[in-house]
């Protein structure tokens, strides 16, 4: 799957998850914490998005990213 | 009544029938039912699926559940159906008893009911089937039925203590034994009980149907006939989606303004028969209403109304019916919620309860259905139309499997 569809399939679930952000411009260097996401609203949001791409990433790696591009970047790297 | 009175100063229910008090007592009076085939996913065995709902389990399920303005759609997030009507019927008590105006320190919270969440759970897993790595991080807070007490406590903020309370069929009237020993104890001056709303699934209602504690074979094909507490055709429960919430204060602690009526519990009665079998025991529900009259320093004449557990199945009825009897309790006006709203579970000791007080202020008796011939023809049912009656002492009883009997004494002086 290519960066920019995870990193679509990330906005979209994000959006499922926190509701208040349906109109929100999505960029790269957006931090999901700084976006009103809790630790409980990421590991849920990482899942979801895992299950779509159907890739099987330890949820270990995704904890160095520091905004959605990152994490979409981590997830096209190890997706296998 | 005892020196330091208890009493119930909020009610909410929500059932099959209608959402709020207004509504259910009005199609309880004219006993308005809504039982059929069940629809809600995962309520179908998946091999019966295609055959259409025909051969489906019976019950009577919510039509469409209106949550207050109140609670915020971010809360409802990765909520069970039973949370969120948990959290609509505690929300039309709360707003009875005006609990706003309450300490949130001195307010706890009880959710009567274990393992309440399984069709939720199953449609989960049923979806995750070969993909099961992705099961949601959030199943590891909300397979617990804490949840549901965690949730209510965040959208109310009760700070007093909020947990949750197994008793089987008996878990809600349980939750309302245990809140009024925490009142009595002084560990805090107002406490909620829910009679949290049991979310079978296929699974449960299966198991419950080869069990032969769920009906109906006899009325298979006929659902609207199926629910028959007391009745010489009873084959089993019927279920019935339902919830209700009771508030329940020592009357010394309130320090607000409420409107009049009390209601007061008088007694509450609690034993075990010792063993883990779905079978009632004669001896058990006895003792229980004993200790229920014993506290509330009421003989049988004292009481003129009986709610009973009435489940519908064969031996339940029965061994009720002769607990009764034994009991003294034979000039009682006596009628069955569950012939209108069906068998809820870990909800029905909340939801008789709420519908005991609600008859009580409005003295008035909803009639049963189905009760053609009853088991005991000598007791005073209410059958074919709602009466008028002064209730001045009533008695609800609860049974569980285990071994589980309740009883409740609910008076208005």
């Amino acid at each position: 799957m290519e960066q920019q569809q995870i990193f679509e399939i990330i906005v979209n679930n994000t959006k499922e998850l926190l509701p208040e952000l349906e109109s929100h411009n999505f960029s790269q260097s957006d931090s999901l914490r700084d976006l009103g996401a809790n630790s409980v609203d990421r590991s849920e949001l990482i899942m979801m998005t895992l299950e779509e791409m159907d890739a099987n990433i330890p949820m270990a790696q995704m904890a160095k990213a520091n905004n959605i591009g990152e994490l979409a970047q981590i997830m096209f790297e190890q997706q296998a | 009544m005892s020196f330091d009175p208890v009493c119930i100063t909020g009610v909410g229910i929500t059932t099959g029938n209608g959402q709020g008090k207004e509504a259910v007592m009005s199609a309880l009076y004219n006993a308005e039912h809504r039982f059929g085939y069940m629809q809600r996913p995962g309520r179908q065995l998946p091999s019966l699926q295609a055959q259409g709902p025909a051969e489906g389990f019976i019950g009577s399920e919510i039509q469409e559940l209106v949550m207050p303005a109140a609670i915020s759609s971010q809360l409802l997030r990765n909520t069970s159906f039973t949370a969120q009507v948990a959290l609509a019927t505690l929300s039309e008590a709360w707003d009875e008893a005006n609990l706003a105006e309450v300490d949130p320190s001195r307010i706890g919270l009880i959710i009567g009911g274990s393992n309440v969440q399984q069709r939720d759970q199953t449609l989960a897993k049923d979806r995750l089937v070969g993909k099961e790595r992705f099961v949601r991080p959030t199943h590891a807070m909300s397979f617990m039925d804490t949840d549901i007490a965690g949730l209510c406590s965040e959208a109310f903020g009760i700070k007093g203590f909020a947990y949750s309370l197994g008793g089987a069929s008996a878990s809600g009237q349980l939750a309302v034994i245990k809140a009024k020993q925490a009142v009595d104890s002084g560990l805090v001056d107002v406490c909620i009980a829910v009679g949290a709303l049991m979310d079978l699934s296929y699974w449960e209602c299966q198991s419950l149907r080869s069990l032969g504690a769920m009906g109906s074979t006899l009325f298979s094909d006929n659902p609207e006939l199926a629910c028959r507490p007391f009745d010489t055709r009873h084959d089993g429960f019927i279920y019935g989606e339902s919830c209700a919430a009771i508030v329940v204060e020592r009357v010394k602690s309130i320090s607000r303004q409420l409107p009049a009526p009390k209601i007061y519990i008088s007694g509450v009665g609690l034993c075990s028969d010792g063993n883990r079998q779905p079978h009632p025991s004669l001896e058990g529900e006895v003792t229980g209403i004993q200790q229920a009259m014993a506290q509330a320093q009421l003989t049988a004449s004292d009481i003129n109304y009986v709610n009973p557990h009435g489940s519908g199945s064969v031996i339940g009825d029965e061994v009720e019916v002769a607990a009764l009897n034994e009991c003294g309790l034979t000039d009682a006006h006596i009628n069955t919620t569950k012939s209108i709203v069906g068998h809820g579970l870990s909800a029905a000791g909340a939801v008789e309860i709420a519908v005991t007080v609600e008859q009580m202020k409005r003295n008035k008796l909803h009639p049963s259905r189905n009760l053609v011939a009853p088991i005991d023809g000598t007791l005073p049912w209410v059958v074919d139309s709602a009466a008028e009656v002064e209730i001045n002492n009533a008695m609800s009883l609860s049974l569980g499997f285990g071994g589980i009997n309740t009883a409740i004494c609910l008076s208005k002086t």
